[in-house]
């Protein structure tokens, strides 16, 4: 089940009504793909969200009738394989985590609530395979799932004003770092000291939707060699 | 190397041009003119055949002078423009010498004016772009709104065109600036009251109203939507958050949301609400996209004939 929509007067919006998952994800990057080919250079921007693709046009190259039935026909078209759920097909990435109460304020309130030790946060948050589903809130923030159900805790009441670049957070089933210094309401358990966005002339993200993400817990020794500060 | 130096910058100075695009993925918004129709008259004026960047004012309130004579042109909404303190006309191309000071003070209606200097502030671009998104640090200044004391490179001048006359600059909105929106998103979602109260109240713009989106006042609107799956927000698009007071997003809006839109306001529309003050009264009214179309066509038919 699908829909095809306007969003606002320059765009189109693709929504499929059913719960994310990868194989969805994997959908709306190839009918993504097969846009950028299409329209060429009427389109002015793309994004893939977790349940939807939208389609930006630059003014005056958005033929409404034309453009909809090729999305439609592109939906109608997808198939949402299970296999494609659990294949890694997209690049595999591996993160660095210090996990210690010094940058993780919330690591041992989690384990009290949890009832369970550190050791324990560590090794399920780490041998999990998680996949990205979404980019955005900041340049490099990347939605990461699914968190196991052990872990999953609800946000704080108060976001704190300002969460450090590096620090990985938990937030219901998800995971996720903060690329950079901004406020933040997820649950802080590690610190991550691989730059997640490259500023500059050419900005970068090191996290792209599609990709499949591990965490691998490191010592503050090796968090050291690797930027990060203590 | 020809340079303009800022003594003082003024609260929300930035260098901008149309904006970027393709890269709302990466999480960095399109910035760019919020006035897209000042930042042409200047372009025009000055004979800029590219897309030169203009240093954007928020509240006008800026000295400024370059260190070898240039021709430059004032647009957008209406502030005192000097040089040397002599009074000089808006929409008009101007001789300064090397040196004068370009003296810009706020005036009593609207919000952003555009400095345009000939050849174009000649910054690097970042993806395709020198607009300045400050949030994310991207492109601009070294990705940043204009401090005093910074000095900005200008591209290769050009010899202005002697009779060129045009301003679209838009005229006073009056009581009410009418946003037409383009239903769409989680439009289907809403009660029919909701829509009701949206469209059959008036807001008004708060101080709150940037860059990134007008923060407008009004009936609470209860969507009864719990926050959704991030997906990505367009120009215009009408956010309600949980508070119930509706944000209209703009250039600097975040690239991806996850709060329910009923849908968004026309370019048209937006621009007028870019340009509102705080206290200014607005009102929602649906628009089909075909409609939409249409006012575009038109709008860019009135462009073509007064900038010609």
């Amino acid at each position: 089940m699908f829909e095809v929509g306007p969003a606002g007067e320059e765009g189109l919006r693709l929504v499929f009504l059913e719960a994310p998952r990868p194989a969805l994800t994997r959908c709306l990057l190839r009918i993504q793909s097969a846009a950028q080919g299409y329209f060429a250079e009427n389109l002015a921007d793309s994004v893939v969200g977790y349940t939807t693709l939208t389609l930006l046009f630059h003014p005056f190259r958005l033929e409404r009738d034309r453009a909809e039935a090729w999305l439609t026909e592109q939906a109608d078209c997808a198939t949402l394989t299970d296999s494609d759920d659990q294949s890694l097909t997209g690049t595999v990435v591996t993160l660095p985590v210090l996990y210690h109460p010094s940058v993780a304020p919330d690591l041992e309130w989690l384990a009290d609530q949890k009832n369970i030790s550190v050791d324990q946060i560590i090794a399920l948050h780490t041998g999990t395979t998680y996949f990205a589903y979404a980019t955005g809130f900041a340049p490099g923030f990347c939605y990461l799932g699914d968190l196991p159900t052990e872990l999953a805790t609800p946000r704080l009441a108060d976001p704190r004003a300002a969460v450090p670049a590096g620090a990985v957070g938990l937030a219901d089933r998800q995971t996720a770092v903060y690329p950079g210094i901004s406020p933040g309401g997820w649950r802080l358990i590690g610190s991550c000291p691989r730059p997640l966005f490259q500023n500059g002339e050419h900005p970068t993200a090191y996290l792209a939707v599609g990709d499949s993400v591990r965490f691998e817990a490191i010592t503050p020794q090796e968090y050291r060699k690797f930027g990060g500060e203590l | 190397m020809r340079e303009l130096v800022i003594h003082q910058s003024g609260p929300a100075a930035s260098i901008q041009d149309s904006g970027r695009s393709g890269c709302l993925q990466l999480g960095i918004p399109p910035a760019g003119a919020m006035d897209a129709d000042a930042l042409a008259s200047g372009q025009y004026l000055l004979g800029h055949s590219a897309d030169e960047a203009a240093i954007e004012m928020a509240y006008g309130n800026l000295v400024a002078s370059p260190t070898e004579p240039c021709h430059i042109a004032v647009t957008g909404a209406a502030v005192d423009l000097r040089i040397d303190s002599i009074s000089a006309r808006m929409h008009t191309v101007l001789r300064v010498e090397a040196g004068q000071q370009i003296q810009i003070t706020p005036g009593a209606v609207g919000v952003y004016s555009y400095l345009h200097v000939d050849g174009g502030i000649d910054t690097p671009e970042t993806l395709g772009s020198r607009s300045t998104s400050a949030r994310e640090g991207v492109g601009g200044f070294d990705g940043r709104r204009l401090m005093n004391g910074d000095c900005l490179p200008l591209g290769e001048p050009n010899e202005p065109p002697s009779d060129r006359a045009g301003d679209l600059t838009h005229t006073p909105p009056g009581d009410l600036i009418r946003l037409r929106f383009v239903p769409g998103f989680q439009y289907a979602l809403m009660q029919p009251d909701v829509i009701a109260a949206l469209c059959e109240n008036d807001f008004v713009v708060t101080p709150k109203a940037n860059r990134m989106g007008a923060q407008l006042e009004g009936s609470r609107l209860d969507t009864g939507i719990e926050t959704l799956l991030s997906e990505a927000t367009t120009h215009g698009a009408i956010q309600i958050p949980p508070g119930g007071q509706p944000i209209v997003l703009l250039n600097d809006r975040q690239a991806v949301g996850g709060y329910p839109k009923p849908g968004a306001v026309i370019r048209s529309d937006c621009r007028r609400l870019a340009q509102a003050r705080p206290g200014q009264r607005v009102r929602f009214s649906l628009c089909s996209p075909q409609e939409a179309d249409r006012i575009s066509w038109l709008e860019q038919h009135y462009r073509d004939t007064r900038l010609s």
